[in-house]
Formats: C-alpha cells, sequence, structure tokens
C-alpha cells in the first residue's frame, strides 16, 4: 500500500489520464447519442427520436438472437460456475504433481488467443460430427469460460484456513459436508462474482460464437457483426448502446456484490477470530 | 483418472483430511471436460494441419507437409511479420498510456481510487464489438470528426479508415486495460517514501521514474506487455472493422481460410505456425524476464 502522500500532482500524468478518460469514453457516449437521431446521420443530431429502438422490437430475427445469447449465456455460465469450482476445490487441495499439470492446462485458455480456440473448436465439432448450432456454441463457451471461475473461486478459497474445515471435520462432518456447509457458504460471494462476470463476457463474446455457432439463431454479436461489416447506421447504434448498457450493469454488479456480500458473512471471522484472510 | 469414491474412514489425522478421496473425484469431472473440449481440439488443429482438401472441398487428414511449405511464402511471412509489429505497437503505446494513468490513480486518486478503476474496467469488460464499432461510426468519412473538420474548415476530410493507426488505435482501445490493472496494482504496492527520496536524490522527475519507479513497478509492466501481446497478435476484429486488406493480421488469414476461403488443412497450418511462433516468442521473454526481476 502506498503510504503518505506525494504533495504536487505531477502536471503531465494529469494530463494524460484526462485525455485517457475522455478518448475512453467520447466514442461509446457518441453510440448512444447518435441512437436517439431522428435522421440516419451519425454525425449532424437533427432531433430526438426512437425511432430506430421501434425498429429493433420489431426485427424478429434480432430478438431470435437476443434470446439464443440469453440462453447460451445463461447455461455457459451455470455449467462452468459447476466444474470451474469443481476444478478449484480439487487443485487447492490436491498438491501433487499431477495437481499442478491439470492446474497449468486449464489455464492455457486463458493465454491463447481466442481465434485459435475457436477454430479449434469448430474442428473438434465437425470432426466428431456435431451439427453447428446454439449447443456447441455453449460447450465451446464452457470450456472458455472456466478458466476464469477456477482463478476467481481458488483466490478466495486461498484466504479460508485450512484449519476451518479440518474443525469441521472434527466436529463429524464428512467430507462433502465439510464442503457444502462450511466452505461454499464462504464461496458464496466469489461465485457470484465469478458468474455474473462469466455471464457478461459470453453474451458479449464474439470470436468464439463466430466459429462454433450455426446458420439460425446466430447469436447477438454474430448478428450484429455482420451488419457492421456492411457500414454504420444508427440502428446498430441502438443495438449497441442497449449491449453496452446490459453489459456494463452486469460488470458493475459483479464488482459491487461480492464486496457487499463478503462484508457481510462475518460468521467464518467469529470463529476463527478474524485471522481467516 | 478418476479414483473411486470410498467411504469416510472413520478417524485420520487432521493433515489428512486434505487428502481424503474426494478432493481427487472432484478434479475428475473438469479434467475429463477440458481433455475432451479442449486438448483434443488442439490435437486435432495439429493433425489437421497435415491433411489436405478433397476434389469436392472437404478437408481429410493425411500425412502431407505441403500446407507448410505453402505458409514459408513471402506473402505469409511479411503478414506475420505486419502483425508482429502492430501488437508491439500496441504494447509500446499501451505502457505510455498505462504508467501515467496508474500512477495518478495509485498515488494522487485518494479514496477515489477503485472508483476510477471500476470507471475504466467497466466499458473495457463490456463489448469488445460495439467498441470496435464506435471507432468505425466516429472515423467514417462522414462521421462526427470528419464533419468536425470540415465544419471548422481545416480539410476537405481525411481518411482515417483503412489505416494501419487506425487498426493500431483499435488494438490500444480494446486492450490496454491489460496494461493498466497489473502495472497499477504493482504501483499500489510501492512505497511513496521511495519515489520521495528518489526525488530528493535526482532532482529529477524523469530520472527518478527511470531509475526507481520503474525497476519497481518491473513485474507488472512485464505481465501487462503479455497480456496485452497476446490477444492483439491473434485479433482479426480491429483490422477487418477498421482497416482493408493492407492492414490484415494473421488473424484475418486464418479467418479467411475457415469462413471464407475454405482451406481448413491451410487454415490450421497457420494456426500452428502462429502458435508456434507464439510459444518461441514466450519461452524467450519469459527467461529474458525471470532472469531481470531476479537479478532485482
Amino acid at each position: 500500500m502506498a503510504r503518505g502522500k506525494l504533495e504536487r500532482k505531477p502536471l503531465i500524468p494529469v494530463v494524460v489520464t484526462v485525455i485517457f478518460f475522455a478518448w475512453l469514453y467520447l466514442p461509446i457516449l457518441a453510440v448512444a447519442l447518435f441512437s436517439f437521431n431522428d435522421k440516419k446521420s451519425l454525425s449532424s443530431f437533427s432531433g430526438f427520436s426512437l425511432r430506430w429502438y421501434d425498429a429493433l422490437i420489431h426485427d424478429s430475427a434480432l430478438i431470435d438472437s437476443l434470446a439464443a445469447s440469453l440462453r447460451i449465456a445463461t447455461i455457459a455460465t451455470l455449467g462452468s460456475l459447476v466444474l470451474g469450482t469443481m476444478l478449484a476445490l480439487g487443485l487447492e487441495r490436491v498438491r501433487s504433481r499431477r495437481g499442478r499439470v491439470i492446474g497449468a492446462v486449464t489455464l492455457l485458455p486463458l493465454v491463447t488467443p481466442e481465434i485459435v480456440t475457436g477454430v479449434a473448436a469448430l474442428l473438434l465439432f465437425t470432426g466428431i460430427g456435431l451439427k453447428l448450432s446454439t449447443t456447441t456454441v455453449i460447450l465451446a463457451e464452457i470450456t472458455f469460460s472456466i478458466a476464469y471461475v477456477t482463478v476467481i473461486v481458488r483466490g478466495r478459497l486461498a484466504g479460508i484456513a485450512l484449519e476451518v474445515e479440518e474443525a469441521a471435520r472434527d466436529l463429524g462432518c464428512t467430507p462433502f459436508q465439510a464442503v457444502r456447509l462450511v466452505i461454499l457458504p464462504t464461496l458464496l460471494p466469489a461465485l457470484i462474482g465469478a458468474g455474473l462476470l462469466v455471464f457478461a463476457l459470453v453474451f458479449d463474446d464474439f470470436v468464439l460464437a463466430f466459429f462454433t455457432t450455426g446458420v439460425d439463431p446466430q447469436p447477438l454479436p454474430v448478428r450484429v457483426y455482420s451488419s457492421i461489416r456492411f457500414g454504420v447506421s444508427p440502428a446498430i447504434n441502438a443495438i449497441g448502446t442497449l449491449m453496452l448498457l446490459a453489459s456494463g450493469l452486469l460488470i458493475v454488479a459483479a464488482l459491487v456484490i461480492p464486496r457487499v456480500l463478503a462484508r457481510g458473512s462475518s460468521s467464518l471471522d467469529l470463529i476463527t477470530g478474524g485471522d481467516v484472510r | 483418472m478418476a479414483t473411486a469414491v470410498e467411504a469416510p474412514k472413520a478417524r485420520k489425522s487432521p493433515r489428512s483430511a486434505q487428502k481424503t478421496s474426494l478432493w481427487g473425484w472432484l478434479l475428475a469431472l473438469p479434467t475429463a471436460w477440458m481433455v475432451a473440449f479442449f486438448v483434443s481440439s488442439m490435437a486435432i488443429i495439429v493433425l489437421l494441419s497435415f491433411g489436405r482438401t478433397t476434389n469436392d472441398g472437404y478437408p481429410v487428414f493425411a500425412t502431407s507437409t505441403a500446407n507448410y511449405r505453402a505458409i514459408w511464402n513471402q506473402v505469409y511471412l511479411e503478414l506475420f511479420l505486419r502483425s508482429l509489429l502492430y501488437a508491439l505497437a500496441t504494447v509500446v503505446i499501451s505502457a505510455l498510456i498505462a504508467y501515467p494513468v496508474a500512477y495518478v490513480i495509485a498515488l494522487h486518486g485518494g479514496r477515489y481510487k477503485n472508483a476510477l478503476i471500476a470507471a475504466i474496467v467497466v466499458p473495457f469488460f463490456a463489448s469488445y464489438l460495439i467498441r470496435m464499432y464506435a471507432w468505425k461510426a466516429l472515423l467514417s468519412d462522414d462521421g462526427l470528426v470528419n464533419s468536425a473538420l470540415r465544419g471548422m474548415g481545416l480539410t476537405d476530410g481525411v481518411t482515417f479508415l483503412n489505416t494501419r493507426w487506425a487498426v493500431v488505435g483499435g488494438l490500444v482501445y480494446g486492450f490496454v486495460v491489460f496494461m493498466i490493472l497489473p502495472v497499477y496494482a504493482s504501483l499500489e504496492r510501492l512505497d511513496v517514501s521511495l519515489i520521495e527520496a528518489g526525488k530528493d536524490l535526482y532532482h529529477s522527475p524523469v530520472r527518478t521514474f527511470f531509475s526507481v519507479t520503474l525497476p519497481a513497478t518491473r513485474a507488472g509492466l512485464y505481465g501487462g506487455v503479455l497480456l496485452v501481446f497476446l490477444p492483439a497478435l491473434g485479433d482479426f476484429v480491429s483490422a477487418q472493422l477498421l482497416g482493408g486488406a493492407s492492414t490484415y493480421m494473421m488473424g484475418n488469414l486464418v479467418q479467411q481460410q475457415f469462413a471464407e476461403g475454405q482451406n481448413w488443412p491451410l487454415g490450421s497450418a497457420l494456426t500452428v505456425g502462429m502458435m508456434a511462433a507464439l510459444t518461441v516468442l514466450m519461452v524467450i521473454y519469459l527467461r529474458a524476464t525471470a532472469t531481470r526481476t531476479r537479478e532485482l
């Protein structure tokens, strides 16, 4: 932790930071602004209108894509939460060579360029004769998201002392009960945070979905991508604004909810005298 | 792999609690999943890179090195070199942005530190695609920037899109957060009195930065370089939306073979070649940074 305070604020870094924030937000705000334009222009704002949003609601193909993306994100989140948590628990306690190898392999998707993962998944699904559909997208997204869940859950797990679990065992819990009654409740904030993050990432994910999806219905980002390739239009601004807003809110929730919950769940601190972390 | 679930033995010493078969059993399912869907897919792509296409265009396994000989030509090598340069430029620009921003937030952010970091993280994890689109809309010939320039009577319009600057700019916009976060984390841990001492010693902020701040935050910088370089090298969205054929990167080439060209064995060889080059670069980089960090 940085101690004390520096007296003067350095001028150049402050200027760079201000410009950075402007550069970060201006393009996004421009997208949002022109989604409310009553003309087709993306450079002169002539009046407020909801016509582009109205057009979205009546675009049934787009609604189908939205439904497909919600379904993909929901199932992939649940699947990767289960598998990722199992993996995190196992890796944290199995300290053998085998455990380290498995740990390294499961982190590989994080350092592999996404296009490689996507292309490889496409080859695998085609090779074993699975027809490309929302199901194949779900399988690919789960595989990719397990690592995120594992990293987040292991971070939280490292703060739970082994003794707590041993105490539960000494009080007569079976290993399974120790996990269910002692460890999982402590992990809840991390699980909620990981779940929200993975949901947002999968919902927005374009590259994996692009390579593993079937023709109909296409996930939302894939559909949006093909219209972007044709050019820019206020209709894309409208759907883009909604997508940014939705995933922005999810990320905010992923950052805030675990902190609030972790502060509340002090029962464990009581047992161990607050020395758990 | 999967050890059978045993009935819990009556009483064990506390230490061996961690070795119950439950943990091994918990590992089994996710491990099986990763082998089935990740490891095997990587194996298939390596195998197919030695394959060929039949006369009616279907990819089949074979034992030919023709694909690798095909990608070893000037066009592909130039494209690979270009991707490397774009990715390196992205890393350098990201570091130049990340240090001042992380410095200001970590040392002068006060109680707004977390809010400021959140203000950076939130848009970065919201739709990459829409953020690329935002730049396309802004920079297009009749976009906001050009109409502002015309309005001020400066030019009749500048072509921003289809230039390498647009593509690298898009990559930086896409991935700079992966540099800011690790640099910020190591700056946060830095003792400010070190910087104060540096200022007393060197009387120059620039020298203080290079002799105190930079060495002390090396680990964060090294991590950030990797986290930006890897996704930038494999990206194809920035080059496709903000650039054109003259700015295409490795990712675009791979994407064309799989989505448009439909020569999967050739695409597989390109992918394996990219991963091999990446692995060599990573090993060199990790060894170099490991020795530098040890010297500290």
